[in-house]
Order: C-alpha cells, then structure tokens, then sequence
C-alpha cells in the first residue's frame, strides 16, 4: 500500500508539471479580444469636397484640372468671290492643302500635350496616395497624418479602461489618480508616474496593474517616437488629462 | 494552470480535497490492482497443482508458494480442521477418516468462515472508490458554485460585465468540476472492474469449497 502510494504521489506530480509545462507551451486562449478603433471623422476618402469632414484632416489635392483648352486659330475660311474665282482657285487649293496639314500637326500636338498632362496628374495622385499609406495592418492605429487610427491616445485610452474594467478595486468613495506614461517605440510601457492621487492605495495599485495589463499588447505609437501622455483615472473612467 | 492562482480560499480547499482524493483513489486503485492479479494467477497455478496432487499433506507442504491465492487460505482452513478432526477421533492418519458426518459439517463451516473472511480482505479500501466515485463531482460543483459566486461579486464591483471580465471568473470555478470528474471518473471505473474481479473470485472460492467438501466427503464414503 505503501508502495502504491508513492506511485501514486509521483504520477499526480507529474501530471501537474506536464500541465504547467503545457500552459507554458501553449498559453490559455482566452486573452482579450483586441478592439480596433476606427477614427471615422478623419477616415480618408478618395475625393473630398467642400465641406466635408476631411477638409482639415486630409490632405488630399482635389483632381488635377482638366487639360487647359487651347485656342485654336483655325483659319477662316475666305469667302467666296465669284470674281477671282477662278483665277484663284489653284491658289486656294495649294493654301488649303498647307494650313490643313499645320492645324493637323497643331492638333496632334495638343492632344499629346492634354495626355501627357493628364497622365502626369494621374501619377502625382498615386504617389500621394503611396505615401499616406501607413505600415500597420487595417484598422490598427499604425495610420499617420491624416490616417484612420491616427489617434494613439484615444486608443491607449480605451486599452486603459478595458484593463481597469478588470483589475479595479479601490477602498473610497470617489478615487482619482492621475498617471503620466511613456511608451517606447516598441510599445512597451517605459515608464509611468503617478502625478496625483487623491490617495486610496488600493485604487493606485488596481491603476497600476491595468498600466501593466494594458502594456502586454499595445502597438506601437506612429512614427517610431516616443509616446508621452497623461491621464486620469476613477473607478469607472479613464480620461486624458492635459499636460 | 495561471488561473488557478486567482481562486478563492475555499475553492483552492475544495481542490486539495479532490487532489487528496484523486491521490488516494489512484493508491488503492494501483494497490487493488496488483492484489487482484496476483490472486487470479495464483489461485490458477494452486489449482492446476491441487489437481495434480494424490495428497492433501503434498499439498499443505507447498502451499506457500501460492500465498496470493485465496483458495490457499481456504485449504489451510479446510485441511486444519480436518486434522483437528482426525485427532479428535484418535487416528494419526489423515487419509483414514472418521465416518461421523459431523466432522464434515466443522469442514464446511471452516471453509465457510475462510471464503468470508477472503470476501472482506479483497473488497477491503473499495468502498473508498465507490465513495470518491459518487461524492467528488459534488463537491467539485461545491467549489465552482462558490467560485461563480465570489466572481459575480467581483463582477459587480467592477461594473462591466463585458465576456472578458466574466470569461475569466467562471473558467477559474470549473477548474474545480473538472478535477472533481478526474478524480471521479477512474474511482468509479476501478471500482467496477474489481467488483467484476472480485465476484468471480467469490466463485471460485466456492467452487473450490464444494470440490475441496467433496473430495473429503468421498473419502470418507469410501472407507
């Protein structure tokens, strides 16, 4: 019996550490669903017009101007004259036949004018187009300028309050507590501050854990600088603070 | 396994229990396991060996080979009491037997007396099975009902009540269901098994006693 026990022991033991070794291996699903936010009002459109929401926001050039109307100078045609008629007939064929051929020519040259500018239009258009594309995925707040998700505050906001719903706690009534946080270029929280605090400790440690809980998974801010942001925090809101 | 660090205090108990169940359950399991085997192979070898033998006195002298086997224990008996006998009515011989039926009925209720006896040594710790069985997902769903309870608190505390704030509270709680049915699914199992095992021992045994009465009973018709 003794024997057996020790078996026993040694199995239930060893089923413990293949299930450590195992959520190690393959960490539980049931992270937080990501949620993407999408900046609705500076959402880039292809054409802006007057009045729009974009106006500020989107730099966008209006489309090229049509190709300027030349003015042709057709040569007016001589009226007839029942007296030189004749006499000027091989005359008028011979100017007739030259200036068709010049306003062909003129003509011809226009045209690849108005093509060439048109096409040059076209590609201005897609270069602007290639450089306000951001490098994050859809949806993702990797946008810059005048981008969708261009807004990194607002989402490190939300992130905030999403991990607050989970760790709050606090022993006041009305806690408040406001924190100063820097993300590094990799999205890595690099540091935080607490900068004011109405004092429930309780309340400071669940904001720190949601500081924490939050930085597991944030991208990181536009353009590779430094993210520096301050915000408040009560026991169902967190909000920016200005600086 | 990082959600376990979150339960409660009593859930955490209700886990040792089941753990401590489990524990045991998979003790007497293995322990019974190793009984039972060794009481089916040997009870065959004493058998095939009884029917070898010409002589009861052969076969007490080598009966200890076979000390796993409960028909060994009922030979013992069996053969003890015949001896008591035959001295009893002043004969050294153990082959000349009295003609008093009495003695044969003393036999039988030795043997009797043997098979119960054996009865009690083999079932011996598997009601601890059929307890662990029947009670360990109770008190697994103990501990997540408490567990769904302090996680509803919390719930309300924090005021969301958003799939990942409540997802979290509950999976910690039928952490305890689950070890609760771990524990209990093999318990019942063995429990089945060897009540299989057993009962075709307890034949045997039987078997074993009406032979072993009528060899002795033939003999002594035979004198």
């Amino acid at each position: 019996m003794g024997v057996s026990f020790i078996i026993s022991t040694v199995i239930h033991l060893a089923v413990f550490l293949l299930l450590l070794w195992w959520g190690q291996l393959f960490p539980p699903t049931m992270a937080v669903q990501e949620t993407y936010y999408v900046d609705v009002v500076n959402l880039p459109v292809a054409n802006p017009r007057a009045g729009s929401p974009t106006q500020k926001g989107d730099n966008a050039e209006a489309p090229p101007p049509p190709a300027p109307e030349s003015t042709l100078s057709m040569p007016s045609p001589q009226r007839p004259n029942a007296k030189g008629r004749a006499a000027t007939t091989e005359k008028d064929e011979k100017s007739e036949t030259s200036s068709d051929a010049a306003f062909a020519e003129r003509m011809a040259k226009l045209e690849n004018k108005a093509a060439s500018q048109q096409e040059e239009a076209a590609l201005e258009q897609l270069r602007k187009r290639l450089r306000t594309t951001g490098s994050g995925k859809a949806g993702m707040p990797a946008g810059r300028g005048s981008e969708a998700g261009s807004d990194y505050t607002s989402y490190i906001q939300s992130r905030l309050k999403d991990a607050l719903n989970q760790t709050n706690d606090y022993d006041s009534n009305n806690p408040m507590v406001y924190v100063h946080l820097y993300i590094g270029t990799d999205g890595k929280v690099i540091r935080q501050k607490i900068e004011q605090s109405t004092g429930d400790k309780r309340f400071e440690l669940a904001v720190q854990r949601a500081i924490e809980m939050a930085g597991d998974k944030l991208v990181p801010p536009p353009s590779h600088k430094v993210f520096e942001g301050k915000f408040r925090f009560r026991p169902k809101e967190v909000s920016r603070s200005k600086p | 396994m990082g959600f376990l660090i979150g339960t409660g205090i009593v859930v955490r108990i209700v886990l040792l229990i089941l753990i401590g169940f489990s524990v045991l359950s998979w003790t007497i399991i293995m322990f019974k396991f190793f009984q039972i085997y060794k009481a089916n192979s040997d009870s065959e070898r004493f058998m095939d060996f009884f029917w070898k033998s010409k002589r009861f006195d052969a076969i007490a002298s080598q009966v200890d080979r076979f000390t796993g086997s409960p028909l060994t224990v009922l030979f013992n008996e069996g053969y003890g009491e015949l001896g008591k006998f035959v001295e009893g009515s002043g004969k050294a011989d153990t082959s000349i037997l009295s003609t008093d039926l009495g003695g044969i009925e003393n036999v039988s209720r030795a043997l009797r007396r043997a098979t119960n006896s054996e009865i009690t040594r083999l079932e011996k710790y598997t009601t601890f099975l059929a307890t662990t069985g029947s009670t360990s997902p109770f008190i697994g769903l103990f501990g997540t009902v408490w567990g769904i309870m302090t996680a509803f608190e919390g719930i309300g505390k924090t005021g969301s009540a958003s799939l990942s704030v409540v997802a979290p509270g509950i999976a910690e709680a039928l952490i305890a269901t689950a070890i609760g049915l771990v524990a209990a699914i093999p318990a019942v199992m063995a429990y089945n098994h060897f009540q299989h095992k057993i009962r075709v021992l307890i034949k045997d045994m039987d078997s074993f006693s009406t032979e072993f009465l009528n060899i002795v009973q033939r003999n002594v018709a035979g004198k």
